[in-house]
């Protein structure tokens, strides 16, 4: 009886998210196997959308260039956020709340004006070019700051810190600090004790930090398309361009297939290790 | 004692420099590029860089004459609102109807957590397929507001659930044997308790909606939301108030997520958190 009223409750957003979220992602594998014409989709069953990816060097490479961007961003922001997490998990820290206010300000900000901010950083007008000019380093502005792939790291970087640094601090903060006393008192050296005790026990928040930059690296969309060249583009903007531009529903429906097996068997690895609600400790602010 | 020992003020210094020299390093790239923009938006230039010559506030007033901005703000406070509350209550009753089962289903959890898991675009893609294929008109309503939905719910719940975990259930024990009906046990025992909770969720999940800009592109239509205006302005126009914009959307952004981190830890304060989530 409280069950069946317990069920009800909970019904009316688990079948929003049926609704909103399994038939469309069904709709979605459907139409990736049927034709596209130049007058939209056609349900005519093929394989065609697939072996277009397959045997097209283009798409590969893409496949393999956001896998490859998405690996090194996490690896960058964890080195930018790890030592921050464990500069601010220490106790007694004056003005602890304070700095960790500061950390997350800047992630408040709408994530396309974060992308967009260096844009006049890098950019050929920018503040680095200015600064160089000023010291009297370069005569001429330099082109390649911006529009390659290092300026996608450092705009993915920048997007995605709070995600790898929110899972960290979180697993650094709440352990025993005795636990480091001790590890001293028993004669480790500083570094020791990190290597030894209060890394492997942080290892939680890093895995989850991880995973989380890792989705939202893969999937990357708006930093790319501002930051990057016509030879860094994501998969997620050439999916963007077969509904935008190429009209080409099928092949962009297959082709998102593709995006989400590779980010869901991800997942579901690092979930399968960890735990879900563990993995999203960071998304719960 | 031995050679460790001895040399631990100078290693002890040494690390205390490194770690000035990154905490500087660190809040130096989250902050400059902010502080730059700021500076850039009262460049009296029509070319967004530097060097800047003088300076002028005519780029707020030409950002906000156009009324397209303003538009868009409206717009945004409205998906933004009605999609907070809506994805909020939606959570609020998994997490209520959770409590009397032992464990969070294998089945439910992964639901709940798909449109977290699922790729910007590839959201953006299914939904443009979905309302393609059922005929619904592209816009605000009912397009944006459902992908906003379906977006802040998984937060939602999963900013909610920890908070109701530990809450005490002999209270409404209590009431409902005094004879309390279970809508009057909500109202006057475990809406008051949460309170704090729900309303740093409300305001998380708005500030979410609020920023949301690649699934709501593949959906909207002709219509502008902020991001979407912002967006627009930068690939399409690249025009001399883009930074006067961007400061403006900050500064929105920024008053609704300080009211939510002083909500939340108010919240903290009362709410009893007495476990940590287990499976």
């Amino acid at each position: 009886m409280r069950r069946g009223a317990a069920l009800l409750l909970m019904a009316p957003a688990l079948v929003w998210l049926f609704v909103f979220t399994v038939v469309p992602v069904t709709m979605l594998t459907v139409i990736s196997f049927w034709s596209s014409t130049a007058y939209g989709i056609r349900p005519v069953w093929t394989l065609d959308n697939y072996r277009t990816i397959v045997s097209n060097y283009v798409y590969i490479e893409t496949f393999g260039r956001t896998l490859r961007i998405a690996a090194v961003t996490t690896v960058l922001t964890l080195l930018a956020a790890y030592p921050m997490a464990l500069v601010l998990s220490r106790p007694r820290r004056a003005g602890k709340t304070a700095i960790l206010f500061l950390v997350f300000l800047p992630f408040w900000t709408s994530y396309v004006v974060r992308s967009f901010l260096w844009l006049p950083m890098l950019g050929r007008n920018g503040l680095l070019n200015m600064l160089l000019l000023k010291a009297g380093i370069v005569a001429q502005p330099i082109d390649w700051f911006i529009y390659n792939e290092g300026a996608v790291y450092v705009g993915l970087v920048y997007a995605y810190m709070l995600f790898m640094f929110l899972p960290i601090y979180q697993s650094l903060d709440k352990q025993d600090h005795k636990l480091e006393e001790a590890a001293a008192d028993l004669g480790a050296t500083p570094i020791q004790a990190f290597r030894k005790v209060v890394f492997p026990l942080s290892l939680p928040g890093v895995f989850s930090g991880c995973t989380m930059v890792f989705l939202f690296a893969c999937g990357a969309y708006v930093t790319p398309q501002i930051l990057g060249g016509a030879s860094t583009m994501m998969a997620g903007n050439v999916i963007g361009s077969q509904f935008q531009i190429a009209n080409n529903w099928a092949l962009g429906a297959s082709l998102s297939v593709a995006l989400m097996m590779a980010v869901v068997v991800c997942f579901a690895l690092s979930a399968w290790r960890l735990g879900l609600l563990q993995l999203f400790a960071g998304a719960r602010q | 004692m031995n050679y460790a020992a001895k040399s631990k003020p100078l290693q002890k210094s040494r690390w205390d420099l490194a770690r000035v020299v990154y905490t500087v390093a660190f809040f130096m790239f989250l902050y400059v590029p902010i502080i730059v923009l700021c500076v850039l938006s009262f460049s009296n230039s029509s070319v967004i860089g530097f060097p800047i010559h003088s300076f002028t506030t005519n780029w707020y007033r030409v950002a906000l004459a156009s009324g397209v901005l303003v538009d868009a703000l409206v717009n945004s406070v409205r998906v933004g609102v009605a999609s907070a509350f809506v994805g909020t209550a939606l959570a609020l009753m998994v997490v209520l109807g959770l409590r009397n089962f032992p464990r969070v289903s294998t089945v439910l959890l992964p639901l709940m957590i798909l449109p977290i898991v699922m790729p910007a675009v590839v959201t953006g893609v299914i939904m443009l397929i979905f309302f393609g294929l059922t005929g619904v008109r592209f816009g605000l309503f009912p397009t944006t507001f459902v992908v906003h939905v379906t977006w802040v719910l998984p937060f939602a719940f999963l900013a909610l659930y920890p908070r109701l975990e530990g809450l005490d259930r002999s209270l409404e024990e209590a009431a409902m044997d005094l004879g309390a009906r279970p809508l009057m046990v909500f109202r006057r025992i475990v809406l008051p308790l949460i309170r704090p909770a729900v309303i740093s969720t409300l305001l998380f999940t708005f500030t979410l909606s609020f920023d949301e800009f690649v699934r709501t592109f593949f959906v909207i239509g002709s219509q502008r939301t902020v991001p979407v205006h912002l967006w627009i302005l930068i690939t399409e126009e690249v025009a001399p108030f883009l930074p006067a914009v961007g400061v403006i959307v900050m500064a929105v952004t920024l008053t609704t997520a300080a009211l939510g981190f002083a909500s939340s830890l108010i919240g903290l304060e009362r709410v009893p958190r007495l476990s940590h989530i287990k499976e």
